[in-house]
Formats: C-alpha cells, structure tokens, sequence
C-alpha cells in the first residue's frame, strides 16, 4: 500500500456549526409562508412549489450523475470534490417527501388528471394509459426509490472507504454506478415528462428528458463552484482545492453552457421548422408576451454570455468570475424553468407571485440545510480513496 | 572547402533533467533564440525554456469570426436579396433555420485556422533545415536531447557557447552550418 497523501486542511465542518439549524430555521420559515400562499391562491402555490421543486431536484440528481461518470472512467480529477456531489445524492431518498405536495396538487397542476376532461378529449383519451393518476403516483414512488437507494448507497460505499480504507470498495461504487447510470438517464427523462412536459398535456417533445438534464447539470456545476468558494472563504480545503480543481469545474461549466445550448436549441428548432400545430404551440405560448423576453434572455445570458465569458482558458480558474457566471446561471436557471411551467398558469404573460419566491427560499433552506447536516457528520473528503494522491498531485499545466 | 554561414551551436544531452537544466541556464544568460529537440514532450521544459503563450488562439478566434459573419453574411445573401423563396410561409430572414449553417462554418474555419495557423507559426513548410545536416541529431527522435542557440542572437559569441555546453556536461557538441 502507498503512502497516505498527506492535507494540512481540516476536513471537517465544526459540529457545533449552526448552519443546518439556520438554513431548516429558513425553510421551514419560507416553507410556512408558501403554506399561507396555498390558502390565498392554490393554483399558484403548487405552481410555484413544482417550479422549486424540479429546481433543486434537478440539482440533486444531477449531483448523483457526476459521482457516477467519476466512479464509472476511474477519473483521479475530482476526487477532493466528490464528498460535495455524493452528500447530495444521499438526501434524495428523504427529499421525496417534498415531491408530497405535487401528488396533493396534482387536480391544480395536472389538466390531465380530471377524468371528465380526459374523456372529452380523444388526445388526452390515447395519452391515458401512462397519464393516469394511480400511475402518476408509482411513478413518483418508484424514482424516488431508485434515486434514494443509488444515492445513499454511492454515499455509504464513500464513507466505509474513509472508516475501513478498504481499497476494493472502488470497484463495488464501479458496479453500482455502471448499471445505474441508465436507469438515472431513463428515470430523470420520465421525471422530467412527469413534472413538467405534462402540464400541456397535448404537447411533447421526445428531448425534454435530455433537456431537462442539459439544463439541471450545467446549473449543477454553478452550485458546486458556489459551494467550493463557500467553503474555501470559511477557511475549509484551501490547500486540498486548488487553482487545478476550480479550472476543471469551470470547464465542466464551460462544456455544459454549450451543451444546453445545443439541446435546447435542437429542441426548439426542429420544432420550429417542422412547424407541426401540436407541437408548436408550446413554443408559441413561450415566446409570445412577457414570456419572449425570458426566452430570448436565456439565450443571452444562459449562454452567450457565459460562453464569451468562459471562452478564455485564463478565466476558467477566475475566481471572480466563476462567482458571477454561475449566480447568473442558477438565475437563468429557475428563470428557464419558470418559463417551461408557468405558461400553462398564466398565458398571457410572466405574474411573478411572492409564492415563487417564498416556496423557492422555503425548499432550498431545507435542501441545503440537509446537506450541511450530513456534510458535517463526515470528513469533507473521501480520506483514503486510492486516487486521492494523484488528484492532489495535479497540477495546472499552462 | 567553401565558405557556409554558421547556422548555430548544437549540443546533446543524455536525459531530459540536463536539458531543462540547460534551457534555464541558456535563458538566465539571455538568449532567446534558441530551441530545444527532444524524442517527447517534457513536462516543464516550456516554463524552463520561459516559451510565451502561443498566439495561435487569436488566429483561430479570428477565423472563427470569420466563418460566423461569412455564413451569414452569405445566406443572407442568397435568401434574402438575390434569390428569396417563400419556404412553408417562414420569414426570407429566419435566424433559426441559418445557426447549423452558421456553426458548421465556424468550426469549419476553426478548424482551418487550427491546422495551418500551426503551420505559420511552425513556418511549415519547408524542405530542409539545417539541423539535419548533423547525422547525431536523428538521435532527438531516439533517445538523445538537444538544444541549439542560434548565430542569429544578438549574444551569440562562438567560443563563449561552446564552453557553456561543455561546462553543462554536454555529451557531444557541434557547429551547425547552413
């Protein structure tokens, strides 16, 4: 066995760190004042928790992807980051009781799920067999079983590394991760379908579930740049980070700005030319009122400006400007999402709701406040991973 | 024997630790035309030898540029003023339809950019050069290291060259004619 690599940086968050406490106390604050919403204005309440709800979900499962193309191409480079991703993929299983309140609001958000609406409609009649209420909630169940056993078990395999340094356990996250990532890929496409191509039950796209993905992992990579310099300022793993594991995140976010782009826009233009009424009329409603100008926002600053931005190999590790960009693109984020769901609320243009806001403050207190509850409770990185040494010998080639 | 021009001062090292070694020596001392030959690439050897970032990214920027505004530019022209077709009732000007066209083109010119903005730079290409009229220099494709300082820098002084290289533990040195 080689030698331990050795980390001057302490790798653990302080117990007695209130942050959880504070980000739950956050929640469950946001978390109460939605609740208020639901009673002021239903349709708008289960909107806006469904648009929070696919934001962070989005995130987590995106998290789980990345432990899993990392275990799957025995990749050395993000070893000191990976802790971050598998945190989050560890709480999927408890997250699915804050997919509860779509289940409850499903009359308000679902047009399908009215029984008189579906047989007066012979499209909605043919969709049936998959968009029927009782399905609706296997499979609900049936994501949250898969995404919560894969999650916690890539995070348990982690941390019996670090107890054991049981070296053989790579090859154990190996055989989880290779017949996982297909079900993750088929799973987050139905998912996607589910939460959010449904709400126009007449519309479909055979992308969104790639879509959907595209868009959850480039915001995933602004979160775990904002979560690494988070961590950096309050003093953690500023020598186990280095210039060589930032510059490779702004890559990843570099390499995923054009890849949404390149999603979303074959998305919409095949659409566009085939110009088929069935299926250009989601488009139509999006790009027509206030709505066009968060369409043509995205393309501006979801990824024209990020990509000009990142273009430059010397801003990829920019410290400064890997902040910025990846605040602008969890803000075009949940703009993106926005605009995929509330038209079918609100067709005549954007209503910003304080229910946005507050389910959105409400479920990411909660969904950070677990994180931080778990991510204390272990080292912040796997300790005795065999490739921890060569991630930590990497070095920034110029 | 007729007269040649001193092309520069080539010397042989044994492993690539003498020939960073060299290189920093060589730019400590302030030469800047010079250059190093090695079977494969050392890692540090550009920092040692203190190489400036290649340029070679603007020139592919600009073709980039160049590929972009010439697709447009083009189907501009064709769709819009010399020959409009009315394509399923669509705008003559239809932004969507032309971005395929217009990112193929500009990873097209990219792409050419890449490869003969390399050439340029590399001045490729040329026939002959006077490094190969040394037959231990094909020994840089085996298992030897060079490095050559070249007449042409403003430092360069015959004997002054030649006994840095010895002093360096070169392990065979010799003048290069063009």
């Amino acid at each position: 066995m080689s030698h331990q690599p050795t980390i001057t940086d302490n790798l653990q968050l302080s117990a007695d760190s209130k942050l959880p406490q504070i980000l739950f106390g956050i929640g469950i604050i946001g978390l109460l004042i939605s609740a208020y919403g639901y009673f002021a204005d239903a349709n708008q309440f289960f909107f806006s928790y469904l648009v929070s709800f696919t934001f962070f979900t989005g995130i987590a499962i995106a998290s789980v992807f990345m432990v899993m193309f990392h275990h799957i191409t025995k990749s050395k480079w993000g070893v000191v980051i990976r802790r971050i991703p598998e945190t989050f993929g560890a709480n999927l299983g408890v997250w699915a009781f804050f997919a509860i309140p779509i289940l409850l609001g499903i009359h308000n958000l679902y047009h399908w799920s009215h029984e008189d609406a579906v047989a007066a409609d012979k499209i909605l009649k043919g969709k049936s067999a998959y968009l029927n209420t009782p399905f609706f909630i296997i499979r609900q169940i049936l994501y949250f079983v898969i995404w919560g056993f894969v999650g916690h078990k890539l995070y348990k395999a982690s941390i019996d590394m670090d107890i054991t340094g049981d070296w053989g356990i790579s090859s154990l996250m190996r055989r989880i991760s290779a017949p996982a990532i297909p079900l993750f890929g088929l799973s987050i496409a139905f998912a996607s379908f589910d939460w959010l191509m449904s709400l126009d039950p007449h519309w479909f796209s055979t992308m969104f579930g790639v879509y959907f993905f595209a868009i959850s992992f480039q915001s995933f990579w602004a979160v775990m740049i904002l979560m690494v310099f988070f961590l950096q300022r309050n003093g953690y793993l500023k020598n186990t980070i280095g210039k060589v594991h930032v510059y490779d995140m702004g890559a990843w976010l570099f390499a995923f700005t054009v890849f949404y782009a390149y999603i979303a826009f074959a998305q919409f233009l095949l659409i566009y030319y085939a110009n088929l009424p069935e299926e250009t009329l989601w488009f139509y409603h999006r790009l027509e009122g206030s709505w066009k100008f968060i369409a043509y926002g995205l393309l501006l600053l979801r990824f024209t400006l990020p990509f000009l931005v990142l273009l430059n190999r010397e801003q990829k590790h920019d410290r400064k400007i890997l902040t910025y960009v990846s605040i602008l693109v969890l803000i075009m984020h949940f703009l993106e999402i926005y605009w995929i769901a509330m038209p079918t609320l609100s067709a005549h243009g954007i209503h910003f709701s304080w229910i946005d806001f507050s389910t959105l403050i409400g479920l990411g207190g909660i969904f950070f406040g677990m994180f931080f509850q778990r991510f204390k409770q272990n080292s912040m990185i796997p300790e005795k991973d065999p490739k921890l040494g060569a991630c930590l010998e990497k070095s920034y080639h110029q | 024997m007729e007269q040649r021009n001193l092309y520069g001062i080539l010397a042989e090292f044994d492993n690539p630790k003498e020939l960073i070694d060299i290189s920093k020596e060589v730019v400590e001392l302030g030469y800047d035309k010079f250059d190093t030959y090695s079977p494969f690439p050392i890692h540090g050897i550009d920092k040692a030898m203190k190489l400036k970032k290649s340029k070679l990214g603007w020139i592919v920027l600009g073709h980039g540029i160049l590929g972009f505004c010439g697709a447009l530019a083009m189907m501009y022209f064709m769709s819009v003023i010399d020959y409009p077709l009315n394509i399923g009732g669509k705008p003559f000007f239809n932004v969507p339809a032309w971005v395929p066209v217009t990112f193929e083109l500009t990873i097209l010119l990219s792409a050419f950019g890449t490869v003969f903005g390399m050439f340029f730079l590399n001045g490729l290409p040329r026939f002959n050069h006077p490094l190969f009229n040394i037959e231990r220099f094909k020994n840089s494709t085996d298992d030897k290291f060079f490095i050559c300082i070249e007449a042409s820098d403003s430092k360069f002084h015959t004997d002054i060259v030649l006994d840095l290289f010895k002093n360096a533990g070169a392990s065979y040195i010799e003048e290069v004619y063009e």
